[in-house]
């Protein structure tokens, strides 16, 4: 899996670096605008991270470069502006996901993960499987190992979410951005008590659970080996 | 006393109203003063130009009878019979009037048939009407008329035509009433006209004062180049607003520059701390110590953002898309979101109201006031307290209502503690930054709406008002 990451704050880019490349990233880099979309341009990539301002050709002006060429390629701007028209300016240039500095590595590997796969997943699914947990989405009806699992409509909203991404890290702000369509930074742990009650429907009474807490992350949905 | 952040709508709805106001009642005043003017000029023309005609021809008929008395005086009755007979055409000529009756009213002399009727014959001045004939026809003409007693019982009728005289006042009263209401005619459209001038450029420099607290700063009052007192008005407003224009501006570079240059040094000093948590050989002391500061970090960053998102709502409205936002889904989708949240500390919080509320605005600040009202909720309300988030909708209004039954805020604190970085001295241990419900002015500032904290009784009670959109 390839990235290439533009970013003019060389220590920061120094430490994203190294933390990408051991998940397992292979990755390129660029210090200013211009670069990056020569980069860009003549690689291919699996993800693009690209700073909002850069060096003579800010993150947006690149984004609207690449998409005029036809380029798809998934670009997950990082920002230090972060109001909540940026976000929205950001993705109406074609921006596919918004991140705001200063922002958890976590977050960051999540996101890129997400977005790296959303590709390969686009499927328009009616039936979602992850171990003998099965979703009808069309009947919303959920059944574990053929028992009935009742589950308010948020709970089946968010279980939709993991089930779409098994096997990823998801966030609570990636929750709270998919589930509830809300941008910002919870001072509580709101997602927390909402997954505990999935949970609680999904897990309780089952020798494997499926639903994992991943330290300083997240939650990840996958079967346990 | 309930405290109230006003929102610039409710001066700035009602206004244009009071100008129309205004302007009918100025019309009307103005027309009422110049016509009651003219009246009073008219008036007073037409008093003194009849007094004077009066008195004109008192003078006449007085000289008249002065002089027959002194024939009466000098050559007795005869000689005042003969000066009649000779006088007696003078009705065509000169309009006087004569008449000479003895003791039992007869005639003696005189160019008019008989003594008019019901007049006595005393001493005094009189009126009355002779019908002469004129142009084939009848016509009655006033007299004025002075009687005169003489000794043997006679009596003597000295008067004069004052038909051209009455007609001279009609003629003036007509002038007088159609005068007074031409000037009134013409004072209407006129004083509208010109108090409709008053209100245009009244109406304009509102409009553009009320842009400009939107946040447009470049816009400027129009000057007209007529040098009048508006334009004098407009220009000196003009130039406080260069002023306040440019201070904005640097302040507004200054913030942002000071907000982009914090948060890089933040960004680095968290990566730096994360990198150091990476090491495997980390003493197990130093790892709580970072994560708490990582914690730290993490409250500075959000206080930053927080005070990013007050400036950039009570700064840059214009740059701020607004679409239509259901504010009672909003609502819902929060209380749903915090509801479990809240079920854990043993609190209620419930939705109540519309099913759809449509307002004009940005969705995420409002979601970020909602959420800042209801965690400050949260924060604050004992267990088994209760919260009630409620949307109701008036016929020009949406009513955002979040009220809980905790501990309140004293009256005297409650429009001070909607400004940044102010807390009550009781919440001083509480952590939070002090900006949450000044964040939520700021987004009803910059939704042209209302807050307004007040006693729940007991409890806090803060109604957020939009207008429909």
């Amino acid at each position: 899996m390839s990235l290439l990451l533009i970013e003019d704050d060389l220590q920061a880019a120094e430490y994203l670096i190294k933390g990408l490349r051991e998940s397992g990233y292979t990755i390129d880099h660029s210090a200013d605008g211009r670069d990056g979309l020569a980069r860009a341009t003549q690689n291919r990539y699996d993800v693009i991270i690209a700073d909002r301002q850069l060096p003579f050709m800010d993150g947006l002006a690149i984004i609207a470069s690449l998409r005029e060429k036809g380029d798809r390629t998934p670009v997950l701007i990082l920002s230090a502006l972060g109001t909540v028209d940026d976000r929205v300016h950001g993705l109406k240039v074609g921006g596919d996901d918004y991140l705001t500095k200063p922002f958890a590595f976590a977050e960051l590997l999540a996101r890129i993960e997400a977005l790296s796969r959303r590709s390969a997943s686009a499927a328009e699914a009616t039936r979602l499987q992850v171990g003998d947990l099965e979703v009808d989405l069309l009947g919303r009806h959920v059944t574990r190992a053929g028992r009935n699992i009742d589950l308010t409509t948020k709970e089946f909203q968010l279980l939709e979410y993991l089930m779409r991404r098994p096997g990823q890290v998801i966030t609570r702000t990636m929750l709270l951005e998919g589930v509830w369509n809300l941008h910002f930074d919870p001072q509580t742990n709101i997602i927390d008590v909402h997954m505990s009650r999935l949970r609680n429907a999904v897990d309780k009474g089952f020798p494997r659970p499926l639903i994992h807490t991943v330290r300083g992350a997240g939650y990840v949905l996958k079967e346990s080996e | 006393m309930d405290s109230r952040l006003r929102g610039n709508d409710e001066r700035t709805m009602s206004a244009p109203r009071k100008f129309r106001l205004s302007t009918s009642r100025l019309t009307a005043l103005f027309a009422a003063i110049f016509a009651a003017g003219i009246a009073i000029l008219l008036t007073t023309v037409y008093i003194l130009t009849a007094r004077v005609l009066d008195h004109e021809v008192d003078v006449v008929i007085q000289a008249e009878v002065n002089g027959l008395i002194d024939d009466y005086r000098r050559g007795g009755v005869l000689q005042l019979v003969e000066t009649l007979h000779r006088r007696a055409d003078s009705w065509g000529r000169t309009g006087a009037v004569y008449l000479l009756v003895d003791a039992q009213g007869r005639r003696i002399a005189g160019n008019i048939a008989g003594w008019p009727e019901q007049i006595a014959t005393s001493d005094a001045w009189i009126e009355f009407e002779i019908d002469a004939s004129e142009h084939g026809g009848v016509v009655a003409h006033p007299v004025r008329a002075q009687i005169f007693k003489l000794p043997s019982g006679r009596s003597l009728l000295v008067g004069t035509d004052i038909l051209e005289r009455k007609q001279l006042a009609s003629r003036l009263r007509s002038a007088m009433i159609w005068g007074t209401s031409l000037c009134l005619a013409l004072a209407v459209p006129v004083t509208y006209f010109y108090s409709q001038r008053v209100r245009r450029r009244i109406a304009a420099v509102a409009t553009t004062c009320e842009s400009i607290m939107t946040g447009r700063l470049s816009e400027r009052l129009p000057v007209e180049g007529s040098h009048d007192e508006f334009d004098e008005l407009a220009k000196t407003v003009n130039g406080m607003l260069d002023r306040i224009e440019q201070q904005t501006s640097v302040l507004r570079t200054t913030f942002d520059s000071a907000a982009h240059d914090l948060r890089a040094p933040l960004y680095r000093a968290r990566v730096r701390i994360e990198e150091a948590l990476q090491h495997p050989d980390l003493a197990s002391g130093s790892r709580e110590v970072m994560d708490a500061t990582l914690a730290e970090l993490d409250r500075v960053q959000r206080t930053l953002g927080t005070l990013l998102q007050i400036a950039q709502a009570d700064g840059s409205a214009r740059e701020l898309a607004l679409q239509a936002v259901d504010l009672a889904e909003l609502a819902r989708e929060i209380v749903d979101l915090y509801q479990p949240e809240a079920s854990e500390r043993g609190l209620s919080l419930a939705f109540s109201g519309e099913t759809h509320a449509i307002i004009r605005g940005n969705q995420q600040l409002l979601a970020q006031a909602l959420v800042n009202l209801v965690e400050n909720a949260l924060k604050y309300v004992p267990a088994s307290g209760r919260i009630d988030v409620a949307v109701e909708t008036t016929s020009n209004e949406v009513n955002l209502t979040v009220a809980d039954n905790g501990p309140g805020v004293p009256a005297a604190e409650r429009e001070h503690i909607l400004q940044p970085f102010v807390r009550l001295e009781r919440d001083r241990t509480q952590t939070g930054s002090g900006l949450g419900l000044s964040l939520v002015a700021a987004v009803m500032r910059l939704h042209r709406g209302t807050v307004e904290l007040s006693d729940n009784a007991p409890g806090l009670r803060v109604a957020c008002r939009f207008q429909k959109g």
